[in-house]
């Protein structure tokens, strides 16, 4: 399928936004492990442990731009297929609740995240497909 | 929503590419308006229609007349 220099210039230019909020989360990340974690506990430790979510919110606002920038067909293809990925994500999830009850193990939330993820990316990949 | 793209593409020559650099959008736009997948909003069907130098009503036709 042919690229256009259009949707390559808008590939980079996210690709690097992104890019770059991840390796400040990275950064940050690896501070909070070392330096945050063995400090007294207080305000100063909060703030600390909680700095990854600049490069997260940097991650936000990377994505925001990158939505922004894309055309209005690409845009409704991709909240379509948030929309599909989280009605899947929500069959799913209300599943294992059953499953808890039937004595499944019990899951942390944060796997509803990756399930979110997970499900978004199927939807988006069967709909490219489909339209081929 | 009918329209006339791919005619009027193929007659300046130009490939799907070449009509979504022209209008700054992507392929798949190109192609999704072509097949009748998707309809473009107003601003984009003028752009189609200052860049084919014809009017919206010759390019986009409904595909029922409604009163």
């Amino acid at each position: 399928m042919a690229v256009t220099k259009r949707e390559k210039r808008l590939g980079n230019t996210y690709l690097r936004e992104l890019g770059g909020s991840l390796a400040v989360y990275a950064v940050l990340l690896v501070a909070a492990i070392r330096f945050g974690r063995p400090m007294e506990e207080g305000v100063l430790r909060t703030i600390f442990l909680l700095s990854p979510m600049v490069g997260f919110c940097l991650g936000l606002w990377a994505i925001a731009r990158h939505v922004n920038r894309m055309d209005e067909y690409m845009r409704r293809i991709l909240l379509e297929s948030v929309a599909l990925g989280a009605a899947l994500t929500a069959g799913l999830t209300f599943t294992y609740g059953f499953l808890e009850t039937a004595g499944y193990p019990k899951l942390s939330m944060f796997a509803v995240w990756m399930v979110l993820c997970g499900s978004t990316g199927v939807v988006t990949m069967i709909r490219t497909l489909r339209q081929r | 929503m009918k329209n006339r793209i791919r005619e009027l593409r193929a007659e300046h020559g130009w490939s799907q590419a070449d009509l979504a650099e022209k209008l700054d959008v992507s392929r798949q736009s190109v192609n999704a308006i072509e097949t009748g997948r998707y309809d473009p909003s107003l601003p984009l069907a003028f752009a189609i229609s200052r860049l084919f130098g014809l009017p919206v009503e010759a390019i986009f036709t409904p595909d029922q007349e409604t009163a």
